[in-house]
């Protein structure tokens, strides 16, 4: 009985709180639909229209999939570059004997570096980027996004790192496995989990970057925040092709979300040595 | 030049057209000689898509390529700040806002229009917004010198009033600030219907925005004579405090209960929603009147100058774009994007403007036929209030004023503060910056 | 030695599970160990670096512009020295504590909450996973822009909802009681993901074989969660916390779209305040000035915080 009840009481919970969160998403995407005094006058029950997200798709004046493809383009890469630097980094500082000092002023470095503001951040990049031409251009926003995540990643790998037992690694050293080896297959597998939840969490906050891709890019290279950014408008809000823009900028990060974990996960413990 | 029984081509058709635009001087050949293809930085507007038809009228008119980058408005300003302040510039004509052409102004970063081609003359029609086309590069001063930028966009608010409620009772448009607050008394129904809405909320330039009208349009003034170099604060005058006082006595007995909080978007919902019978807005959100997926106040809504105090005339202020072409780029862009400004002030340019849904700058367009037309009622409330739309900040340091003003006029509005304590706060502190940057400055004695 | 990594590898589990002893090392170590640590290095050494030395420099000179040029005229201190006279200023930090301690702390507790309970889950986790994340996948503009209609006053859905259950709609945006305990809520609504992702996968990385040991003493739900869940989860619990914390310092879009700062200065954020004074007037020097101090701030109170923590933990 008490554990029916535990049980009960537990989806319950579950439930109450994935109503809170869904009202507003459902809200959102919901707003793609209607018409901008439908959703003005916050009537319930509206009959839908498509106009805001072919508006938003196909119009003159919008670049939404361009925007689509640039923000997958960076978000993708600036996660592989991020996440590459950061494992090996908080791998090679924990694990392999660097002297204290190098692990506390590197680890507390990034920790400062990420207190900055990123809107005093993009003029500086700006003005860098600039001079070597990198101003309009994919490599510089990648390269930009990956040094902003940087420091959470890697005081996050940090964590999941320190989590592999130090035996296994010695014991697989003893067996006469290489470092490529031993990341391979020893370290990539048990930190699998976390590795895809940092994966996952530096790509959502590179694709809904807004002050740095605003400054590093132009209408070629716009990702799809600042896309999004433009029906805020000086003197109106354009509510429902926002709200369209927004619905669909939500549906990439969700697919990958659900498929990309598993497949990092299912991926990386491939070839486990246990 | 053959043409073939009964049909002209196009091609022939515009070419003509373009000679007869610019007139007997250059030959035809002149006329279609290619320039380089230049880049406008814009931002996302309700009049944007307008701007683009009519940019794209003029690249297939002249063959000349434009490339525009439209960017949210929350950016813009950086975006045109890092371009001007590299060593080349990524953009050739910038669209820039009443709130910083004259940082553009003032620091070089612009070049005259004069001096890329002397030639160029300004079309009497064209509404000058308040002089702020000019600037003195010697005096400092806006308003007078050499010819800066071309007018692109002349936004200014004016009073959008519910025509049918005004039918039913068999009033006439308001005029004076009295009109309007008997007018709004009357209309004004809690919670249903308000008399009016204002926009009273803190923001980058929201409630200032709104009360400058009401100042100007009362007598007062934030400064005594800009135009001369002076910048003695004249906010808290006895103008300043009739103004205020009006302001927020209109807001507390006929307005929305809130009205500290309303900013800009709201000011609209109110509107098109239906339960606002007045607001003062900016010209540019007439679109979204007569739309019926945004608004429930079809065909209803008029239009009307802001009003004034009798004996003085409406005076609202300019929230315009002004395009002006940048120094760091190269010499034949520049003559480019003066070329497509020379094109976009003709009549025929303007008319095209108006026609896809913009406002026009040129006078010329609003004495045509089609000024009275339905759709385009609110040009006789624009045609009348363009030549007194005041220019309030002229000076770079602007962005430090308008906090000043946001936060006191809110706390104003809200209660927080009596309206001559708000005043004379303000003109304290603009004071003080007025006088850190070395300008001619000075006060009023406090207002009791 | 031919036979190096396998020498190599006994001398390393020699050493190490002997008494670690610090001695030079080799050749064939140093690769490995500067080969996995050069990316990272670089990536810091040649874009962090350089803005922040420049950010410096920039606080204790005037930037002005005149001509299409810069001049940047030296001031020393007097940027720092006029900082605590700034009233947006004072505002801004007073309600950013506050912003950064409330919501950080409801985000912890309801993040944990949320991560065990979907732990403890066997049917459907990756679909509760999932829904918990939406809310951060949503860009911050649009969460500014969509609960601001929701809290509208006259229209929101939120004051239909409060009329359905028979109280009075409020001005939750616009009256300086509810502002920025209404922010607070949003805050939460949109970071709770971050703490929820976070320690779930934390939680899945716990080994198993102490819980195992623990419910063969019999232990209860609550001294499993104080004695085995907590300490083991410490190190993740706290850099969480240290990033949600530093985040928050940096809030901006949704404040932006919800309140600008207002009414008054209810809702002003540091942040805000720094846009505000670096970019809208354009005061470089100043600005700069500001970001410097506000960073020294947040690591102060970050290191509060952290040292609290390590008081309270049992030995």
């Amino acid at each position: 009985m008490k554990r029916l009840s535990h049980r009960l009481g537990l989806y319950a919970a579950l439930a109450a709180m994935g109503f809170v969160v869904l009202v507003p998403i459902v809200w959102v995407v919901t707003a793609g639909f209607r018409t901008q005094i439908s959703l003005l006058t916050g009537e319930l029950l509206f009959t839908p229209v498509l106009a805001n997200f072919t508006e938003v798709l196909f119009s003159k004046t919008s670049d939404f999939l361009v925007n689509y493809r640039n923000s997958l383009i960076v978000g993708l890469a600036s996660t592989l570059l991020c996440l590459t630097a950061a494992t090996l980094a908080a791998w090679s500082l924990h694990r392999l004997r660097w002297p204290g000092w190098v692990l506390h002023v590197f680890l507390g470095w990034a920790l400062v570096f990420h207190m900055m503001p990123p809107v005093a951040l993009a003029s500086a990049w700006y003005v860098m980027a600039r001079e070597v031409g990198l101003d309009n251009s994919f490599a510089g926003l990648i390269l930009a996004h990956a040094v902003l995540n940087l420091p959470m990643a890697l005081w996050l790998m940090g964590v999941f790192v320190r989590e592999v037992p130090i035996e296994l690694e010695e014991a697989a050293r003893i067996d006469g496995a290489s470092t490529l080896v031993l990341l391979r297959r020893i370290i990539l597998p048990m930190i699998a989990p976390g590795l895809a939840a940092t994966a996952i969490l530096t790509f959502v906050f590179s694709w809904n970057e807004f002050a740095v891709a605003l400054t590093l890019t132009m209408k070629q290279t716009a990702t799809v925040p600042v896309a999004i950014a433009k029906f805020a408008q000086d003197y109106e809000i354009r509510y429902t092709q926002m709200a369209a823009a927004a619905a669909l900028s939500i549906l990439p990060a969700l697919v990958l979300l659900l498929i990309g974990q598993r497949f990092i996960v299912r991926g990386l413990t491939q070839g486990a040595i246990k | 030049m053959t043409h073939q029984r009964g049909r002209i081509s196009r091609r022939q058709t515009v070419a003509g057209l373009t000679a007869g635009l610019l007139g007997a001087g250059p030959t035809m050949a002149a006329a279609q000689t290619k320039v380089a293809p230049i880049t406008i930085v814009i931002n996302q507007s309700p009049w944007f898509d307008s701007f683009r038809k009519t940019v794209e009228l003029y690249e297939k008119e002249t063959g000349n390529k434009v490339e525009l980058d439209v960017n949210p408005f929350a950016g813009s300003l950086e975006k045109q700040r890092n371009s001007v302040r590299a060593r080349q510039g990524q953009y050739d004509l910038l669209i820039m806002n009443s709130g910083w052409f004259a940082e553009m102004y003032f620091g070089g970063f612009v070049e005259a229009l004069s001096d890329i081609d002397p030639g160029l003359k300004l079309d009497p029609d064209i509404f000058t917004l308040g002089n702020t086309v000019y600037f003195d590069a010697a005096k400092k001063t806006v308003g007078s010198g050499k010819l800066m930028s071309m007018p692109i966009s002349p936004l200014i608010p004016v009073v959008y009033y519910r025509g049918d409620l005004y039918k039913e009772a068999g009033l006439a448009a308001p005029q004076t600030f009295a009109d309007l607050e008997a007018n709004a008394r009357k209309f004004n129904k809690p919670p249903r219907q308000y008399g009016i809405v204002q926009r009273g909320a803190r923001g980058p330039a929201s409630v200032s925005f709104d009360f400058y009208p009401y100042l100007y349009g009362f007598g007062g003034s934030v400064f005594k004579d800009q135009a001369a170099g002076d910048y003695s604060v004249a906010l808290n005058s006895e103008q300043g405090r009739t103004a205020l006082d009006y302001y927020i006595r209109l807001s507390r007995e006929a307005g929305h209960p809130k009205t500290a909080s309303i900013d800009q978007a709201e000011v609209i919902q109110n509107m098109v929603t239906g339960k606002a019978a007045h607001v003062m807005m900016v010209i540019s959100a007439w679109s979204q009147m007569d739309d019926p997926t945004k608004s429930a106040v079809v065909d209803k809504v008029e239009f009307a100058p802001t009003p004034h105090a009798p004996g003085l005339v409406s005076a609202p202020g300019l929230g315009h774009w002004l395009g002006g072409v940048a120094k760091n780029v190269p010499d034949e862009r520049k003559r480019a994007a003066v070329a497509f400004l020379r094109w976009y002030q003709t009549k025929p340019a303007q008319m095209a403007t108006a026609m896809a849904g913009g406002i026009p700058v040129s006078a010329a367009i609003y004495r045509e036929p089609l000024a009275s037309e339905r759709r385009f009622r609110w040009m006789k409330a624009m045609a009348e209030s363009l030549p007194h739309a005041v220019s309030t900040l002229s000076f770079p340091e602007a962005g430090e004023v308008i906090p000043i003003l946001e936060l006191g006029l809110n706390r104003a509005v809200a209660g927080e503060t009596t309206a001559v304590a708000a005043l004379n706060d303000m003109a304290g502190q603009i004071h003080a910056v007025m006088a850190k940057y070395g300008y001619k400055t000075g006060t009023l004695p406090g207002l009791k | 030695m031919k036979a190096a990594p396998v020498a190599e590898g006994s001398l390393v589990a020699a050493g190490v599970s002997a008494t670690p002893r610090r001695r030079a090392p080799r050749l064939d170590e140093l690769l490995p160990r500067w080969a996995t640590f050069a990316p990272a290095l670089l990536l810091m050494l040649g874009l962090g670096v350089l803005p922040l030395v420049n950010l410096l420099y920039t606080s204790f000179h005037t930037v002005s512009w005149s001509g299409g040029h810069a001049t940047f005229t030296p001031v020393g201190f007097a940027h720092y020295a006029s900082l605590p006279f700034d009233t947006l200023l004072r505002a801004g930090l007073g309600n950013t504590v506050i912003f950064a301690v409330f919501a950080v702390a409801g985000q912890m507790v309801l993040g944990f909450a949320l991560a065990l309970m979907c732990s403890r889950v066997t049917r459907g986790r990756m679909f509760y996973r999932a829904l918990f994340i939406l809310p951060i996948l949503v860009p911050g503009i649009v969460i500014g822009a969509i609960w601001k209609l929701m809290l509208n006053f006259d229209f929101g859905l939120i004051n239909q909802l409060v009329e359905l259950l028979g109280f009075e709609g409020r001005n939750w945006l616009g009256d300086k009681e509810t502002a920025l305990a209404s922010v607070i809520v949003v805050d939460i609504w949109h970071w709770t993901p971050f703490c929820f992702l976070l320690l779930l996968a934390g939680l899945e990385s716990l080994p198993q074989d102490p819980y195992e040991a623990a419910k063969i003493d019999g232990a209860s739900w609550w001294q499993e969660l104080r004695y085995i869940t907590l300490p083991l989860m410490a190190p993740a619990i706290l850099v969480t916390f240290a990033f949600r914390l530093v985040i928050a310092f940096k809030v901006f879009d949704e404040v932006y779209l919800l309140t600008a700062g207002g009414p008054g200065t209810a809702t002003e954020v540091v942040s805000f305040t720094l846009y505000q004074r670096f970019f809208t007037e354009d005061r470089a020097g100043y600005g700069a000035a500001m970001a410097i101090t506000i960073m020294f701030i947040c690591a102060l109170l970050l290191v509060m915080a952290l040292s609290v923590r390590r008081r309270s933990e049992p030995a």
